[in-house]
């Protein structure tokens, strides 16, 4: 309520403010979330932008932390029309939805030939919605596999190709280890966007999807049950651990990280932490793309990551998107992989000798971002997300039987889109 | 009407102004647009807008979420404000006794009550870490699956707010202890009467009306709790954590359904308003005891 108030009154206020006269040189605004680490390397590469433009000023403004928090910050903005930013960072499953609302200026007209060919299809297609261009690829991320190559290793055994190899790995390994501390297969179903990320990959493996191309929901609804019910039996049975429905990324990270588990699903930021001074698993970690269900199609991680949109509202859209265009350039998003623990969106980079130098994982990485798939590209994806999210994890918490729980899930999605329509 | 007093009232009318705008602007006005909203189909990003009537209310009838949000907005209420008070009055009970370290105390309870609720809510999210966390470490064998279990992980949420909100509670019973004159106890000693006595017929008949406003206050903050389970639970497992604030949030920042989100605030608002009504006509002066 309280929000919502909020919410209001700065649509009334942000109406009345603005328009304030321009004077001497043009400031861009940049919104983007602050990478942590020790160097930033963001404002460098501002100042670098500055230099080659000598009558622009850019501010880089942070975001807040969580990715909750960023889209409220930019809904209740954009929807007030407020001008008070240029270039944006967005998570990539927001594009279709902002550029429907028509917050985004299409970059479409303003692309030369070929400029998108050097980067990852999957992020050119999640950057598109109606055969236009609304957002350039600014980094990237894939689910995949981490398992501890010392344990694998001692018991003789491979990476796992599909999840029942992964289950009688962890058995074996569990009984030989005596450890009651020592889980098996980590991964994220506390009740928030990531459980969706898994879940969906538990779809890809079975074969069948969340949205089809049509936009029938749950096209094959069978095949969707069968993985939420394989899903819940990894937990009930134990491969993973009682409290994987509270587990986020963190806190998986944060067990694995402490040589508590064999297996975990996570993105390739972790592997940084897992190769620090002080990390207990240090030089034990091996990457391998997700296991696939017996049978069935090869595993295949979601992809995610930030693009960088340019808002309808800017009053400088050329230099905006001269803005957008050199921070996903080759140079600066190698600077940024450099300084921080973030994955390039151009495949180029994956084996530019300077870069694996520093970041030895990089050319491993590349072949997973190339078979990693894009969650729906939708406008609606927010709204599919965040009504399937407690139907997922009441199956998997045991309350629900996979089939109503899709069933629930259906009918309340056919309620809201039905009024959009 | 003299004069004066046409005077000083005008003063005053003067002086209440600006409250008055200021409440008409923010409280008033978008009180009243949000009701309107809840009357329709609103999406404004994809356009839509139309009058509904009383489909978004008609689909909360019916709606099984909406339901569920109702049942734990009113367990969390009932369980975390019962709670609070019970143990809020019994460590003010505590520290007036207390003769020394009671700084110290106070210092202890100011903290928790002065930390935000989000920063609450991640220091939870520790305690409760399934491997590493404080609370199971000192469990050791018996460790609980505290946020990943449908049943726990409410009554998990409950435990981080009591421990936020019972120093509030305290505070204000421990001031309203320092006032009560010590010749009413000294009384109660002639009398005869005894410990349990004294607390049953003196300090807790005095305490009656501040427990009463601490119960006003923390009923209606419970009513609206949202930090604490958006951080620790997001709302789940299964949706057992998430009250009807934290649905109207999904609704109107991450559905974008500006009117049915609307209907749930109009919903929320119309309990909170209710409770106060019911408290106030309960702390409607009577006979002064004190």
């Amino acid at each position: 309520m309280r929000r919502l108030l909020l919410v209001l009154c700065v649509a009334v206020l942000s109406g009345c403010g603005g328009s304030a006269l321009e004077r001497g040189p043009v400031t861009l605004v940049f919104k983007y979330a602050r990478i942590l680490g020790p160097a930033d390397p963001v404002p460098e590469l501002l100042h670098e932008f500055e230099a080659a433009h000598p009558n622009v000023r850019v501010r880089g403004e942070a975001l807040p932390w969580t990715s909750d928090e960023q889209h409220q910050f930019y809904v209740i903005n954009l929807e007030g029309r407020s001008p008070g930013f240029d270039v944006m960072m967005l998570d990539v499953i927001w594009v279709p939805e902002f550029a429907r609302a028509g917050w985004l200026l299409d970059l479409t007209p303003g692309l030369h030939p070929g400029e998108l060919a050097p980067y990852f299809p999957s992020t050119v297609e999640a950057a598109t919605d109606h055969g236009r261009v609304w957002a350039l690829p600014w980094n990237m991320n894939v689910g995949l596999l981490y398992y501890r190559a010392d344990l694998l290793g001692k018991y003789g055994l491979a990476p796992p190709e599909t999840f029942d190899e992964l289950a009688r790995q962890v058995v074996r390994i569990q009984a030989g280890e005596r450890d009651p501390a020592l889980d098996g297969y980590l991964w994220q179903a506390k009740q928030y966007e990531g459980l969706v990320v898994n879940v969906l990959e538990a779809f890809w493996a079975n074969g069948t999807r969340l949205l089809a191309d049509d936009g029938t929901l749950f096209p094959e609804p069978g095949r969707a049950a069968e993985a939420l019910g394989f899903l819940r039996g990894l937990i009930a049975s134990g491969v993973s651990p009682a409290w994987t429905p509270a587990a986020d990324e963190e806190l998986s990270r944060r067990a694995f990280g402490d040589g508590r588990a064999v297996f975990l699903r996570n993105w390739p930021y972790a592997m940084d932490l897992f190769q620090a001074r002080d990390s207990p698993v240090r030089g034990r970690v091996g990457i391998a793309p997700l296991p696939g269900l017996a049978g069935g199609p090869r595993g295949a991680g979601s992809t995610g990551g930030a693009h960088l949109g340019v808002s309808r509202r800017s009053r400088h859209p050329e230099l905006a998107v001269d803005l957008a265009r050199f921070l996903t350039s080759e140079r600066a998003q190698k600077a940024i992989a450099l300084g921080a623990a973030l994955s390039p969106t151009r495949e180029a980079l994956y084996h530019d000798p300077g870069l694996v130098r520093s970041r030895p994982e990089l050319p491993a990485l590349h072949a997973l971002m190339r078979a990693g798939r894009s969650r729906p590209v939708t406008p609606y994806y927010l709204l599919l997300s965040s009504t399937v999210q407690p139907e997922f994890s009441a199956v998997l918490v045991g309350l629900k039987a996979p089939a109503r729980a899709i069933g629930d899930a259906r009918l309340r999605l056919s309620h809201f889109l039905d009024a959009l329509r | 009407m003299t004069g004066r007093t046409r005077a000083a009232r005008r003063q005053a009318l003067l002086l209440l102004a600006p409250t008055l705008v200021a409440l008409t602007a923010l409280t008033v006005y978008p009180g009243c647009w949000v009701v309107w909203l809840s009357l329709q189909h609103r999406v404004p990003i994809f356009g839509v807008a139309r009058f509904a009537g009383l489909d978004n209310f008609a689909f909360l009838a019916v709606d099984p979420r909406f339901w569920s949000a109702a049942r734990t907005t009113a367990a969390f209420t009932a369980l975390s404000v019962a709670l609070e008070l019970l143990l809020g009055v019994a460590v003010a009970l505590a520290l007036a006794r207390q003769q020394r370290g009671r700084r110290l105390g106070l210092s202890l309870l100011l903290l928790a009550w002065a930390m935000p609720s989000v920063v609450t809510a991640k220091l939870y999210e520790w305690l409760y870490h399934p491997t590493a966390g404080l609370i199971n470490v000192l469990l050791g064998a018996h460790a609980i699956n505290w946020l990943g279990d449908p049943r726990l992980a409410l009554p998990a949420v409950i435990l981080a707010d009591v421990w936020r909100s019972m120093p509030f509670v305290a505070l204000l019973c421990y001031a309203r202890l320092r006032t009560i004159p010590a010749e009413l106890y000294e009384a109660a000693q002639v009398d005869g009467a005894g410990r349990l006595a004294t607390l049953g017929r003196v300090t807790l008949p005095l305490l009656g009306r501040i427990v009463l406003l601490a119960l006003l206050f923390r009923t209606l903050d419970a009513l609206r709790a949202f930090d604490i389970m958006f951080v620790l639970t997001g709302g789940g497992p299964a949706g057992t954590t998430e009250t009807l604030t934290v649905y109207a949030y999904r609704s109107l920042f991450q559905m974008l359904q500006l009117g049915f989100g609307s209907a749930i605030s109009v919903v929320v608002f119309a309990l909170v308003m209710g409770a106060a009504w019911a408290y106030l006509r309960l702390l409607r002066p009577r006979a002064v005891v004190a």
